[in-house]
């Protein structure tokens, strides 16, 4: 049983790391694609297009900070909540990093036709990236009492 | 990705059309977008060529019976699984269901006959029941008919088209709130671009005749005045 649960707490400490990536690559796969399409149809501005399409690519980075952050001797004591942090984070940035993703992909699709409005048109995704830091933010915050911290 | 995802690239390369009757051209040519749509999944591909077929009166054999015309609605909803397309095939066929009903009562006809097929989709009944009303009795489902009617009744067809294209162009917009990069959203954008092409060709042939019109006229002018001066 101890086993297990040991288990479940390096699973917590490798989690917001790689939920983070799949969370940075999936946002910016999609607000990339229609950074390509973007390009295909306007004539410059070229730059912002591909600027904005790599906003997700935050997610991660987070998530190893969150990472370090929980990085610790496993014990049976601290492992459940290395495990309920560390998932919880991670799947907190990876509906995030999804939906910052479409969030960019419509600024990008609106701001093809408006130029005038690409500023504005971020406004969703910013709003998302704050929901990003609060998961993060809190997470450090909550591992602090943790037992085990370095 | 989801398949709510499924084709960003391909929506953000295709430019959004001016507000439909103030677009003078579609915002791309047709080989332009069937390059674009070059993308699409063959089997998204094939979907969009039924649904463009069967809502395509330039795509229809000439010649074709109510029965023939009704059969092909059938067979093409039965083919197609997705539920947003069903329901924007379905409706543009109840829409023509209505006109073709108005044709009919403004040709002098009589109530269309029950135990045979005319018309397609929920409302052929209640048509039926309500020939002699302005709107068929349907004025919740379809508050623009009782419009139509009067423009059909004045002869007015440019205004009947231009309400007709309307009604169908809000809808697709009304739908294309729901759907931002999937396959339904690329359907939504091709039906659109028809209505605005639609409406540049029947704009620039209502411009001809009226040309040739004015023409006549003024040719007729000329002829009665050099008679004049000839004289």
């Amino acid at each position: 049983m101890n086993e297990l649960v040991i288990a479940l707490g390096w699973v917590g400490i490798f989690a917001p790391m790689a939920i983070g990536a799949v969370a940075s690559a999936i946002g910016c796969g999609i607000a990339g694609q229609a950074g390509i399409g973007a390009i295909l149809e306007t004539e410059g501005g070229y730059g912002r297009y591909i600027g904005i399409s790599a906003f997700p690519s935050t997610f991660v980075i987070y998530g190893i900070v969150v990472m370090f952050t929980l990085d610790r001797e496993v014990t049976p004591e601290n492992a459940g909540g290395l495990f309920g942090v560390g998932l919880f984070a991670g799947i907190a940035l990876l509906y995030c990093g999804i939906w910052q993703g479409r969030a960019c992909a419509s600024a990008i699709n609106a701001a093809k036709e408006k130029p005038e409005i690409f500023g504005l048109s971020l406004a969703p995704a910013a709003i998302i990236e704050g929901f990003g830091v609060f998961a993060f933010v809190f997470a450090l915050v909550i591992s602090a009492g943790i037992p085990g911290a370095v | 990705m989801s398949s709510d995802d499924a084709y960003v690239m391909l929506i953000s390369s295709l430019p959004k059309p001016e507000a439909l009757f103030l677009a003078k051209q579609p915002p791309l040519s047709r080989l332009k977008l069937d390059a674009r749509l070059r993308v699409l999944a063959p089997e998204d591909a094939t979907t969009l060529k039924l649904v463009e077929n069967v809502l395509d009166w330039r795509r229809l054999p000439m010649g074709l019976s109510d029965r023939e015309v009704i059969d092909r609605g059938r067979a093409v909803l039965s083919r197609i699984e997705n539920e947003t397309l069903q329901t924007i095939v379905r409706e543009r066929l109840e829409i023509r269901t209505c006109v073709a009903a108005l044709r009919r009562r403004a040709r002098g006809e009589g109530s269309p006959p029950l135990d045979r097929p005319w018309g397609f989709g929920r409302w052929v009944g209640q048509i039926a029941r309500n020939w002699t009303d302005p709107s068929f009795g349907l004025d919740g489902v379809f508050p623009w008919l009782r419009e139509a009617n009067r423009l059909m009744a004045e002869n007015d067809s440019v205004a009947l088209e231009r309400l007709l294209l309307e009604q169908s162009y809000l809808r697709l917009q009304r739908l294309a709130g729901e759907h931002s990069f999937s396959f339904e959203a690329v359907v939504i954008y091709v039906l659109k671009w028809s209505i605005v092409d639609r409406w540049a060709r029947y704009n620039a042939e209502v411009a001809v005749r009226r040309f040739d019109d004015l023409t006549e006229a003024g040719l007729a002018d000329y002829a009665t005045l050099s008679f004049e001066g000839g004289a």
